[in-house]
């Protein structure tokens, strides 16, 4: 018991001073398995959500039209006209809730692919809904972070940068938001009120492709051990929960923008990317969230 | 016969080394008596604060502020800052600090020096029982001026207000100390502010790319030499991973060292991640680093 307790006291001595634990690429990517292409013929993909099933949705924005890709990977049309809808993510409600941008409107498409107004004159990008219903978008034009109620009500939580891809931890408590021009990604405190705080670079700094001053960083997806991943003009760039770079996954497509990503498929193992006009998908070693559950 | 003589030492040599440096490189350094309480020797005074940041916004942190038994607060305290300050302030961890300062003090091997033990921050979570924010990797590792200005414009006249002590203004009485992250934090804060802080402990210092680091060697050669002492310490089995190579990064920081013809030290001994090797010789490093001749 004693020769315990004198392990126990050296190893918690030691932590104090270990680093985090390391995540490779490693403990993520499958060796043998690759890119694989699911979904192709699009101008522009992005907004890839899952729900709580595993089926993903995509949209092609100046197509407006929305795609659902199936566990098995048929991708069949779930909703169209969609005024250029672009980031996409499941709510509380199982509803599917979209930057309805070509209309300045944020929407909740119900499982039918009809839209429901959740709030107008808003311009928007991404967005992502917490399991209380609270909607945080991104503002790109404008230069600021939008708090958005169930009911419509909304307010500037956040300004001063240029946001584009969104996203909470899985316990809500931080919201991560990019802005393409600058080599590392904001986060920030979630307060209880909804409101925004605690903003710094924590992630970072992003990967640069050689030549280039800035990551490009767009959409982003967060898996269950808390490992972030940010596209990027780089590719897929992956983030352990203490703001370090784990790896840079390659994009499947190199000359076409890497716009989002997700989790998705059976038990949401496998990893979505939108790259230009395709999407592909991988198996994965890790396993996504649901978002909108807690 | 003289060649076979020399084949079969040669052989021996191979067959033995893996084993001898089993036996001989065993990470077993031990403290001496400078690391141990002595008798007669008077002790300093330790207090606990905490400390909510704005520089880091909303961060919060234990420390610790070491006052010599010396102080009577008639002329100012050297300082010195050390990243982790929960581990470097415990009197029986790996380094001791308290009891080496009240020996090497006492034996004016060192001036009268004021410690101030740093914990790395938190942003904690806005709902009760959520997990907060680690802050460690982002403020230790990342290159620039940040951590430097959290201590000039926050920490050092917090110390002073708080706990009423006079602090030397004095570039060459203030010294920064760190392991792993903390050392290249440690350096980090030197390097932007040398006319403020102007010696330099690191103990396995992570000059590696956890967040860009690795560029430091480089940087210190093609840039003009600012007035600043270093001593470094690091052993062969330190960590080889996805980061970097702890060893070779701290090699090539001492040949950078060197090059330029700095006032520096390196201590490459054989132990690992750990304080051990640091901690055993953390009284002759303070005397090497505190020393008034060039």
């Amino acid at each position: 018991m004693r020769s315990l307790t004198a392990f126990l006291l050296v190893w918690f001595g030691m932590i104090s001073v270990a680093t985090a634990q390391d995540m490779p690429l490693s403990q993520v990517l499958i060796d043998g398995e690759g890119w694989q292409l699911l979904s192709e013929g699009h101008a522009f993909t992005e907004g890839p959500a899952a729900d709580k099933e595993g089926n993903v949705f995509f949209t092609d924005i100046p197509n407006s039209r929305i795609h659902k890709i199936a566990l098995d990977g048929k991708v069949s049309v779930f909703a169209e006209n969609t005024a250029k809808t672009n980031g996409l993510k499941f709510g509380p409600d199982g509803r599917l809730y979209g930057c309805r941008n070509g209309e300045r409107k944020i929407v909740a498409y119900d499982s039918a692919g009809q839209p429901h107004t959740i709030a107008e004159d808003i311009d928007s990008n991404d967005l992502v809904v917490g399991s209380d219903g609270r909607i945080f978008v991104t503002d790109p034009p404008n230069q600021r972070v939008w708090l958005v109620s169930m009911t419509g009500e909304k307010k500037v939580v956040a300004s001063g940068f240029r946001p584009n891809g969104i996203i909470l931890w899985r316990d809500e408590t931080t919201l991560v938001v990019t802005d393409g021009d600058i080599p590392h990604l904001w986060a920030f405190r979630v307060n209880a009120d909804g409101s925004l705080s605690a903003k710094d670079k924590y992630y970072g700094p992003l990967t640069l492709p050689p030549g280039r001053d800035k990551p490009g960083s767009d959409g982003m997806t967060i898996d269950k051990d808390g490992r972030l991943y940010a596209t990027t003009a780089a590719g897929l760039q992956m983030f352990d929960p203490t703001g370090r770079l784990g790896g840079v996954i390659h994009k499947p497509q190199p000359a076409k923008s890497l716009s989002n990503a997700c989790f998705g498929g059976p038990n949401l193992s496998l990893l979505y990317v939108t790259n230009g006009d395709k999407v592909y998908r991988r198996k994965t070693k890790t396993t996504g969230v649901v978002y909108g559950a807690k | 016969m003289k060649t076979m003589r020399w084949i079969l030492l040669a052989v021996t040599c191979v067959l033995f080394a893996p084993v001898s440096q089993w036996i001989f490189a065993a990470d077993d350094y031990q403290f001496g008596p400078d690391s141990m309480v002595q008798e007669g020797v008077p002790q300093g005074k330790i207090i606990e604060g905490k400390h909510t940041s704005t520089v880091f916004p909303e961060t919060v942190r234990n420390y610790w502020v070491y006052i010599p038994a010396q102080y009577d607060g008639s002329s100012p305290a050297a300082v010195m800052v050390f990243q982790d300050g929960g581990s470097y302030v415990n009197k029986t961890g790996q380094f001791r600090v308290p009891v080496v300062f009240d020996n090497l003090i006492h034996k004016k091997q060192m001036p009268m020096t004021i410690g101030i033990f740093l914990n790395p921050g938190e942003v904690p979570a806005a709902k009760p029982g959520e997990k907060g924010r680690s802050n460690r990797s982002f403020e230790y590792d990342s290159l620039g001026d940040q951590h430097a200005r959290f201590l000039l414009e926050e920490i050092l006249p917090m110390v002073a207000k708080e706990h009423s002590l006079k602090l030397t203004d004095d570039p060459n009485q203030r010294a920064i100390c760190g392991i792993s992250s903390g050392g290249i934090c440690a350096f980090t804060v030197a390097w932007e502010r040398p006319d403020q802080f102007r010696k330099v402990l690191s103990h396995v210092g992570s000059f590696t790319n956890i967040r860009g680091g690795h560029v430091i060697h480089a940087v210190i050669r093609k840039t003009e030499n600012k007035p600043l002492r270093i001593f470094l310490q690091d052993g062969s089995g330190d960590l080889d991973n996805l980061h970097g190579n702890w060893p070779l990064a701290n090699q090539e920081m001492a040949a950078a060292l060197k090059f330029k013809g700095y006032d520096y030290k390196f201590e490459f001994g054989d132990g690992g991640h750990n304080g051990k090797h640091g901690g055993a010789i953390l009284p002759e490093s303070l005397r090497w680093l505190w020393r008034s001749e060039k």
